[in-house]
């Protein structure tokens, strides 16, 4: 998961520095355990995650049934990716099974920090029930396992714009701009949330929008595709940028890197969309009568792409195995039990609020998905799962490259300039484009 | 001893030695580098950007606290009621967080509720809400000084307190019988004898404001508009994954730290000693 819960990563990242070193000197890091199962035959695994912990009846039973005792330890996401970096580099052992975000996968296939989990996965078998598979294979290794489908939606309050008489959602962005304007005229001064802080979650929504208007970032051999003013990504970049300058966005956006103050815009009804939400967005957040306005008002919507509704960008989280686990095959044990259809079902609802893990997005496996919408009890399940289908594709469908960090660093940093006016967009595409070439050409 | 030399002799030396080479487990295997981290770091903008940003940080921070912490010394040495219970919230900015504070000041500078915004427009200041942070460099560095200054002004005020409190009375009386006035017994007493203090005070500013990073990380995020040195040195080391540059940029900081510093105790300390 590389852009939910940005303000969760951000403060979370204070402590990494000091988690790091201790971990590269072989001390044990730290975090809270919230979840521990009881029993069990003798083996026991860490799982490090930034989620909460499957339900402790549930970790009982899985220990009930294999004999494998589960410590969950919760750590927040920043600091979970330094211990990753820190311990791997350092040879330490610190967890069995541990967080392989979607934007890591590349980076962590050159490193050679995961076994590749195709010894106990097979993913062949996964393809047709897990739209989001590819995102964590690199040629043809399965380097994390996903455990959820998190991917970019666009929510919108569609009672604001039937207000502002627009009766349906427009399908292009051209119609959206038309139609955000209306909203202005209706008295909404700011009405669509876009992330302009300099961090990754505006990475992800010019991702998300380049996918809308019919392209992607980089090619297979890690080009980029968006130098020409003609090229899609040029032209989200552009949409975007224009989008900010021109007030349809919130200027504190600028500097609001919560995803949470991006939701409570929704919620209390001071933005009528958020362009780059979060599948799960309007059940877990939207329709909370208890913190939010705007419930039965929100929905999900396609994405308005150039010409037509747009592709949405997989944003999903995986879990792997670090090569310095001492018990590999328990961990992928407890991954497939993990994984499993009912069992990813569950975690989304399906056994009411016991079974739930807070914060769960959705299930990766469509028949998770088919299970939620047939029991009724996950908003708006059989409109994700045609979403998740059909329209959720990889950001970067060879993979993400070894150099990703740097990569995003750049391109979130270079639209937040162009949006605060100190760089144009084309100077921005520029400098992206020479961060790429210099990121491949030192390998 | 055994302590000191595995907890920081050690992670000195092998900072200095790694510094020099190239060290990532993107491109492997570690080899020398010479002064190409080095290099590397001064043609990267966001790094050029974060020196000069850390250089006003550390200026303002210093002075700043420092001249905040003599007034704030001198005007806690009375006694009056409640001083007590005014020390304590002095303390207290100090005794929070680096986190707390940033978020807090974060939402009193938000555009949209922040009480700045509401306060400044219920004095007819301002027509309408500003965005006080990601928008302007300079105004962004001073916005994040303030939460900084804010949190490090009041171990300045405690250190130069105890050093006030230590000066005898006789002195006073002296100076008084000798025609001093108020400013000039402060001047010519109160200041010469502080000054040790003031030379730790301004020390520990200069560790605090060179190393920032706490307050800029929540309030600016990445952006490199207010970005500090150790901000970037996370963002390489543990982002990037270029370790080599992140011990570079890590040695340079500390060097650095150690100059400034070496240098405000010389300027300050050995005066007080010399008067």
């Amino acid at each position: 998961m590389t852009t939910p819960r940005p303000g969760r990563r951000r403060l979370a990242a204070l402590p990494a520095v000091a988690a790091g070193v201790l971990l590269a000197a072989g001390c044990s890091a730290g975090g809270s355990t919230i979840g521990q199962s009881s029993g069990g035959g003798g083996k026991s695994i860490t799982v490090d995650m930034f989620y909460p912990s499957p339900p402790k009846a549930m970790l009982a039973k899985f220990t009930k049934q294999t004999g494998i005792k589960v410590n969950w330890v919760v750590i927040g996401w920043d600091d979970l990716q330094t211990k990753i970096a820190a311990a791997a580099s350092s040879n330490t052992y610190y967890a069995d099974a541990t967080d392989v975000d979607w934007s890591r996968v590349g980076e962590y296939a050159k490193t050679g920090w995961f076994y590749p989990m195709n010894k106990w996965i097979s993913p062949a078998s996964l393809q047709s029930d897990v739209p989001q598979l590819d995102t964590f294979m690199v040629n043809g290794k399965l380097i994390g396992m996903p455990f959820d489908a998190s991917f970019m939606v666009t929510t919108a309050n569609t009672k604001d714009f039937k207000k502002a008489g627009v009766s349906a959602f427009p399908d292009t962005v051209t119609g959206l701009t038309a139609a955000l304007k209306k909203l202005q005229k209706h008295g909404m001064a700011t009405p669509m949330d876009i992330h302009f802080a300099a961090a990754e979650g505006l990475s992800t929504c010019w991702y998300q929008m380049t996918a809308a208007f019919g392209g992607q970032v980089l090619n297979a051999a890690n080009t980029p595709q968006f130098t020409s003013p003609s090229s899609p990504g040029y032209q989200a970049m552009n949409w975007m940028v224009n989008a900010y300058r021109s007030g349809l966005v919130p200027k504190g956006n600028i500097s609001e890197a919560d995803y949470t103050g991006f939701t409570t815009e929704m919620a209390k009804n001071r933005v009528a969309m958020e362009l780059c939400d979060y599948s799960g967005s309007v059940g877990s957040i939207y329709q909370v009568p208890s913190s939010s306005g705007v419930v039965n008002q929100v929905s999900y919507e396609p994405t308005p792409g150039a010409t037509g509704a747009g592709a949405n960008v997989a944003n999903p989280d995986g879990i792997g195995i670090p090569k310095t686990a001492k018990d590999p095959a328990a961990a992928a044990e407890f991954i497939k039990w993990f994984t499993q259809t009912k069992n990813q079902a569950i975690w989304a609802g399906l056994d009411g609020p016991s079974g739930v893990i807070t914060g769960f997005p959705l299930p990766m496996r469509l028949s998770s998905l088919s299970l939620l919408a047939s029991s009724g009890k996950y908003a708006q399940a059989a409109e994700l799962e045609t979403l998740l289908r059909e329209h959720a594709k990889a950001p970067f469908p060879q993979g993400a490259p070894p150099w990703y960090a740097q990569f995003s660093n750049s391109v979130y940093t270079n639209i937040h300039q162009a949006a605060t006016g100190q760089e144009s967009v084309k100077q921005a595409v520029r400098n992206i484009a020479n961060q790429v070439a210099q990121l491949k050409a030192s390998g | 001893m055994v302590f000191i030399a595995v907890l920081s002799f050690y992670p000195t030396v092998v900072t200095t030695i790694e510094a020099f080479f190239r060290v990532s487990p993107l491109d492997p295997p570690t080899r020398f580098n010479g002064l190409g981290n080095f290099r590397a770091l001064f043609a990267n903008s966001a790094i050029t950007t974060s020196w000069v940003n850390t250089v006003v940080y550390a200026a303002t921070g210093v002075v700043l606290s420092t001249v905040l912490g003599v007034a704030g010394a001198v005007a806690l040495k009375r006694r009056f009621r409640l001083r007590g219970l005014v020390l304590a919230m002095v303390i207290l900015p100090w005794a929070l967080p680096a986190v707390d504070e940033a978020v807090i000041w974060n939402w009193m500078y938000d555009p949209n509720f922040g009480v700045i915004n509401s306060t400044l427009r219920s004095l007819h200041l301002i027509g309408a809400y500003h965005v006080f942070l990601g928008l302007d460099r300079w105004l962004t560095v001073v916005l994040i000084e303030i939460v900084q200054v804010w949190q490090i002004t009041p171990l300045s005020v405690l250190i130069i307190l105890a050093a006030l409190q230590a000066i005898p009375l006789d002195l006073y009386e002296a100076a008084r019988v000798d025609g001093a006035g108020a400013w000039s017994a402060f001047r010519r007493v109160t200041l010469p004898l502080i000054r040790p203090a003031i030379a730790v005070a301004a020390v520990q500013a200069i560790v605090l404001s060179l190393n920032v990073f706490d307050q800029v990380y929540v309030m600016n995020g990445n952006a490199p508009l207010g970005s500090s040195l150790m901000l970037q040195t996370y963002i390489t080391t543990f982002q990037d994954l270029n370790f080599g540059s992140g011990y570079a940029l890590s040695l340079m900081v500390t060097v650095a730290t150690v100059l400034l510093s070496a240098a405000a105790l010389a300027l300050i300390y050995r005066r007080a000693e010399a008067s």
